[in-house]
């Protein structure tokens, strides 16, 4: 591969945020290696800031160090290196100690939200679940347009089974960013683990409707992608909510849609359209035997 | 007296496989098997669930019925229930991951939970902590005793399993193509109840 082309496939990863460490590490290395790194020119010094945190998430801290200690010279009190600097500590230091070195960057400077979130994933990851919930919810009021932070906040309450607190982080992420149906898809999910089936029908429904606005005539071809998931979730819900029609309200007090049968026949074709190719021949059978179970 | 269990290549393979995919991710799967003659329970097969969302139920319940129609069409029961933890000092069994193991055990009277132990996976060790319950409704604990050490009620189908697991992994990059229910919601022809390609010829 030549280099030219290695540097933007690493490029686009930055773009994408992609997290594919072995790749990036195999590639980064040769590149940091041929010396080329500080005539990248701006990239280079993202470059090398990707290719520190790819080095650490496989365990080669050697090259980190490396890519760190020329940041750390290029760009003294930087607060984006701090950040990298804390989280090389993270892979050797006890977390007690890292702690104390977030704790005092944010002396001098409170309003590093990197360093913020650091601290917190910290926290998550030596079990204080409170606590970490308690500074991400603090954060979040200082930076309430930070989108991965509510996702985070509703993964944490769900994995407590705190389903009712989860769909509200959720559902600021959605005012945030309401273009974004897995934004909307984890919230269906999050409903129906919570219980509340009409709420997570709705979501279901909604996402399917986001993604295909865009298509001109979506009855016509198969669902691909995150639709698939979408129109499973529907016919679940469609399903359960015939099967056992809900004797009180849900929980959000969304009413079960009148034309419920009518949205299951509908799930019904989508999902098994979504096998109609051959692609999904293998499937088939196991999923209509499941749809005709009921 | 203890039930026995032991553990197949195909199974241990599968379940390391999709841990190894996702190193910095819950990922959970169900165990299928079958009870022999002489009581002991053999966990035939893995089927790989989640890595994503794993707090979340909808496509789990999906996964889980399909994979138990797909045990019964192969001649196997769902046995067991396995999950791997975000943090490697993480073992106990998830909320989530208790609801699905009760849920296997209301049909299988001697289903059995696993959670992959994350400083040891990678070593020669199996990895794996057991989970027993006394009844569907009631909570799990690690099962007491030691496992897969020599005269334990858990056991894999040969030692060597795990070192043979680290080489399909760091050799032959077999974990690449394994994919789980999640990503068969992405693209459909994605093969997770077999994962063909993912199995060594010289099982």
């Amino acid at each position: 591969m030549s280099l030219s082309s290695a540097l933007q496939q690493l490029a686009s990863y930055r773009a994408n945020n992609t997290r594919a460490s072995q790749e990036t590490f195999k590639k980064g290395v040769t590149i940091l290696k041929s010396r080329n790194a500080p005539n990248l020119g701006e990239d280079g010094w993202a470059f090398l800031e990707q290719l520190a945190l790819a080095s650490i998430d496989i365990g080669r801290l050697d090259v980190a160090d490396e890519c760190t200690k020329q940041l750390s010279e290029k760009f003294p009190n930087s607060p984006r290196v701090a950040v990298l600097v804390g989280i090389r500590k993270e892979a050797s230091e006890s977390p007690e100690s890292v702690l104390r070195y977030y704790d005092g960057v944010l002396e001098e400077d409170s309003a590093n939200a990197a360093i913020w979130k650091r601290r917190i994933s910290v926290l998550k990851r030596i079990g204080k679940t409170e606590k970490a919930v308690d500074e991400l919810s603090k954060f979040l009021d200082t930076f309430y347009t930070d989108v991965e932070g509510w996702l985070e906040l509703a993964d944490i309450y769900s994995s407590c089974n705190q389903y009712t607190s989860s769909l509200q982080a959720l559902s600021h992420a959605l005012v945030l960013a309401p273009q974004n149906p897995f934004t909307a898809l984890q919230f269906a999910e999050t409903a129906y683990t919570a219980g509340d089936l009409p709420l997570a029908l709705k979501m279901f429904l909604v996402v399917t409707e986001m993604v295909e606005r865009d298509i001109p005539a979506p009855e016509d071809s198969a669902p691909t992608g995150i639709s698939v998931r979408a129109w499973w979730g529907v016919k679940l819900c469609s399903r359960r909510l015939i099967e056992s029609p809900p004797s009180s309200p849900s929980a959000s007090d969304t009413p079960v849609p009148k034309t419920i049968k009518l949205i299951d026949e509908l799930a019904t074709e989508r999902v098994l359209t979504s096998y109609s190719g051959e692609q999904g021949a293998e499937g088939r059978q196991l999923v209509s035997q499941w749809i005709s179970a009921y | 007296m203890a039930t026995n269990y032991t553990i197949s290549t195909q199974a241990y393979f599968k379940l390391f496989f999709h841990a190894a995919k996702h190193p910095h991710k819950s990922v959970n799967g169900v165990l299928l098997g079958n009870k022999a003659q002489n009581g002991t329970i053999t966990i035939e097969d893995a089927i790989p669930l989640l890595h994503h969302w794993t707090s979340l139920s909808p496509m789990m319940e999906i996964g889980l019925d399909l994979a138990g129609q797909y045990a019964e069409s192969s001649g196997l029961k769902l046995v067991g229930y396995y999950q791997a933890c975000e943090r490697l000092d993480e073992t106990a069994l998830a909320p989530v991951g208790e609801r699905v193991a009760g849920k296997v055990k209301a049909g299988f009277e001697d289903a059995i939970a696993f959670v992959i132990d994350g400083e040891k996976i990678g070593t020669e060790a199996a990895a794996l902590i057991p989970y027993v319950s006394q009844s569907s409704s009631s909570s799990w604990r690690p099962a007491a005793g030691s496992a897969f050490t020599p005269g334990s009620p858990f056991q894999l189908a040969s030692s060597d399993l795990p070192v043979r697991a680290i080489a399909h992994v760091r050799d032959d990059h077999l974990h690449h193509a394994f994919g789980d229910f999640d990503d068969h919601l992405e693209d459909v022809s994605i093969d997770w109840l077999r994962n063909r390609t993912c199995i060594p010829a010289d099982l």
